[in-house]
């Protein structure tokens, strides 16, 4: 933690959950993000739109620290990511289309596994009240590989909480979810945002990206072409903008 | 301390799986009879005695019965994304490695045992005189064994090629564990004093050491992206 | 230092060499004396030997840039590490082929389990390996760093090797260069054989800088394919 009187005067250090600066990612020859910089408060969400190929997917890895910048850094809580010592990393929980779970292990053994990786203490606690709080205590012996798609998406979100992170990363969530599975996504999203957490999420998923944002961001080519907040978008003609600011008429 | 408990989660986490599945178990089980079979057909043993060859036998059907098992560490937690998970835990690359290899070698060494013991049954060879000898002999070269494997499993997983380019990769590097292992086991078998194989022994023992040292030392700079 | 510069580079060390290996090669037909035992044969030496040595010191920078390529993330490094381990692909082949075409009239057999003989047999197949890995993957910055971890295994594992395929025994002849007693070689022989290794030396950092200078053209002309194309 720096010192109080360290901070830079504009904005007060505990104040920025997230701050991302020159981010740039090559893949030998393909530039996947060609210059970001993004500053995020606690209680804000940012839902990133943009087409295949905009490397939404680099820049949600680059923030959860799982690819190496080729230049640029990021910091979460004024802590910045380093591959050297990883402990900024209990600070980030993802979740992708994908879940991270093994489905030949049971719900509670998967979390149990991931809960011990994240050096959690208070698991045979904490583990009921989370799948609790997804609507999961009922399928807590049964493995991942029996669940529906739906239920598989809420543990995978209760893994990426496990730890209480301070920055969720979302890549897609909403991929393959039927309405009413994305509708009980959906509550559990919004329960995020309550004034702690900072939420990236990538999408291409206009209506539901709208529906949870405060801020709200275009990527193209491997840059932002428009950002701003969610009051200074009009939801009905949002469409058109979006497919004028990618093809860059905006 | 927590160090440890990472290790030993991802340690309980392996076994459990395998416990669940038993693809690797059996696949490297059944390979290793199915081996001892095709070798009693393959080897005239009127012409050679099963005992001089045997030390031999058990090495090449432990390599590559292992590589069977250590080529597929990396197939499960690929299935639904789970080893990004992990990367993306505090848990440090190092501990990620030695747990995966641990989990491995108690995989590997229960299957050396049964390899010796078929090969036992089928070709009604003696244990020799030090079984216990031969039990660590078994486990320093399959420790040594299955720390280059599971380094390079991570390796060819990341190609193109998967596991086709897994023994292109280890086999070279193989050669003083089959050299040093198929030595003290000849002649344990042959119940000659545990004083001749003291200088294979510790060989095995620095194979293993340098093994597992360079998989915990690199493996982070496979599985960055 | 500039491409053009590292071709001159190149180009000098090369034509020297070349013309090295003419003068090596006339000499040990006609100028050095022929040894009793084996004859003729053994002028294959002032190839052998050589060949080997410089096997050895490319696959050694080739690990030793490969773990620095690790650390400082320098392309540079990785350029230095790839060109060094192709050289040692081409001499390692060269020790490869002259070693069994001696062995053939001087033991009788084309391939013995010699312990020099193997580890620079397995050598090339761990770099075999190296090269392999490098072209598999679809990022090449990831093959780039598989090929460095293969490259410094294959380093760590070398010494358990030799020792391990002494333990195997040989028919090989003893060190005749550097023992405690002095070379036990004949003067002219000696002669020659330090100017081969002199020139296979030279031969090698001239291929290693043309090779350095066309990896360095490569990446150039990728990152101009890469602006054309955004």
């Amino acid at each position: 933690m720096a010192a109080p009187d360290t901070a830079p005067p504009t904005l007060a250090t505990e104040d920025v959950v997230l701050d991302a600066q020159g981010l740039v990612r090559e893949y030998g020859p393909v530039v996947a993000v060609a210059g970001i910089d993004l500053t995020l408060g606690p209680g804000e969400f940012l839902t990133v739109f943009g087409p295949n190929g905009a490397g939404k997917s680099s820049l949600l890895g680059l923030l959860a620290g799982s690819m190496r910048p080729t230049l640029g850094r990021v910091s979460v809580r004024g802590q910045q990511l380093d591959f050297g010592d990883v402990s900024w990393r209990r600070r980030i929980g993802v979740l992708s289309h994908r879940g991270f779970l093994y489905h030949d292990l049971t719900v509670t053994e998967n979390l149990r596994f991931f809960g011990r990786l994240f050096e959690l203490t208070d698991l045979d606690r904490r583990i009921p009240e989370r799948l609790a709080h997804v609507g999961l205590s009922d399928r807590a012996g049964f493995k991942v590989g029996q669940l529906s798609h739906g239920m598989k998406q809420r543990l995978a979100l209760a893994r990426a909480l496990l730890h209480d992170p301070d920055l969720v990363l979302l890549d897609e969530p909403f991929t393959g979810l039927d309405p009413s599975a994305a509708a009980v996504l959906r509550k559990v999203l919004v329960g995020l945002k309550d004034g702690q957490r900072t939420v990236v999420m990538v999408t291409h998923n206009l209506g539901e990206g709208l529906a949870l944002a405060t801020r709200v961001a275009i990527q193209a080519r491997g840059r932002f072409v428009w950002q701003g907040g969610r009051d200074e978008i009009d939801t009905d003609s949002f469409e058109r903008f979006y497919h004028e600011a990618v093809e860059g008429r905006r | 301390m927590s160090y440890l408990r990472q290790v030993q989660a991802i340690v309980w986490k392996d076994l459990l799986l395998e416990f669940r599945t038993k693809e690797r178990l059996v696949a490297m089980g059944a390979f290793a009879v199915l081996s001892a079979v095709l070798f009693n057909y393959a080897v005239d043993r009127t012409a050679v005695r099963p005992q001089d060859i045997a030390a031999g036998l058990i090495w090449m059907t432990i390599v590559f019965g292992g590589l069977l098992g250590v080529g597929r560490t990396f197939h499960l937690e690929a299935q639904d994304g789970a080893f990004e998970g992990i990367l993306m835990s505090p848990a440090p690359k190092d501990a990620v490695f030695l747990g995966k290899t641990l989990a491995n070698f108690i995989l590997l060494y229960v299957v050396s045992l049964l390899v010796v013991a078929v090969f036992m049954l089928f070709f009604g060879l003696e244990l020799g005189a030090s079984p216990a000898v031969l039990a660590l002999v078994l486990c320093l070269g399959v420790l040594g064994f299955v720390s280059l494997g599971t380094l390079f499993a991570a390796v060819s997983s990341g190609t193109r090629m998967g596991e086709t380019l897994l023994p292109i990769l280890v086999f070279p590097l193989l050669v003083p564990m089959v050299i040093f292992g198929t030595g003290a086991t000849g002649r344990l078998l042959a119940s000659r004093p545990v004083a001749e194989v003291v200088g294979d022994i510790r060989m095995l023992g620095a194979f293993a050491v340098m093994a597992l040292a360079a998989g915990a030392l690199l493996f982070r700079f496979v599985v960055e992206d | 230092m500039s491409v053009s510069g590292l071709r001159k580079g190149g180009v000098t060390l090369t034509a020297l060499g070349l013309i090295g290996l003419v003068v090596i090669y006339w000499l040990s037909f006609f100028w050095v004396s022929t040894e009793i035992r084996q004859g003729i044969v053994q002028r294959i030496f002032y190839v052998h030997v050589p060949a080997a040595w410089t096997t050895g010191l490319a696959f050694g920078i080739a690990a030793l840039t490969s773990a620095m390529y690790l650390w400082l993330r320098d392309e540079r490094l990785d350029r230095a590490a790839v060109s060094a381990a192709e050289g040692g692909m081409v001499f390692g082949a060269i020790m490869l082929t002259t070693g069994p075409l001696w062995g053939k009239i001087a033991w009788g057999t084309y391939w013995t389990w010699e312990p020099r003989l193997t580890l620079t047999l397995l050598l090339w197949f761990i770099f075999l390996g190296y090269f392999m890995v490098r072209s598999a993957t679809d990022n090449p910055e990831k093959g780039k760093r598989f090929a460095a971890v293969v490259a410094i295994v294959g380093a760590l594992d070398i010494p358990f090797i030799h020792l391990s395929v002494i333990w195997f025994r040989s028919l090989h002849p003893a060190p005749v260069v550097i023992k405690p007693e002095g070379p036990s070689l004949p003067g002219d022989m000696l002669t020659l054989l330090l100017a081969s290794f002199a020139v296979f030396t030279v031969l090698f950092f001239g291929l290693f800088l043309l090779r350095y200078a066309l990896e360095t053209v490569r990446v150039e002309l990728d990152a101009r394919a890469r602006e054309v194309a955004a």
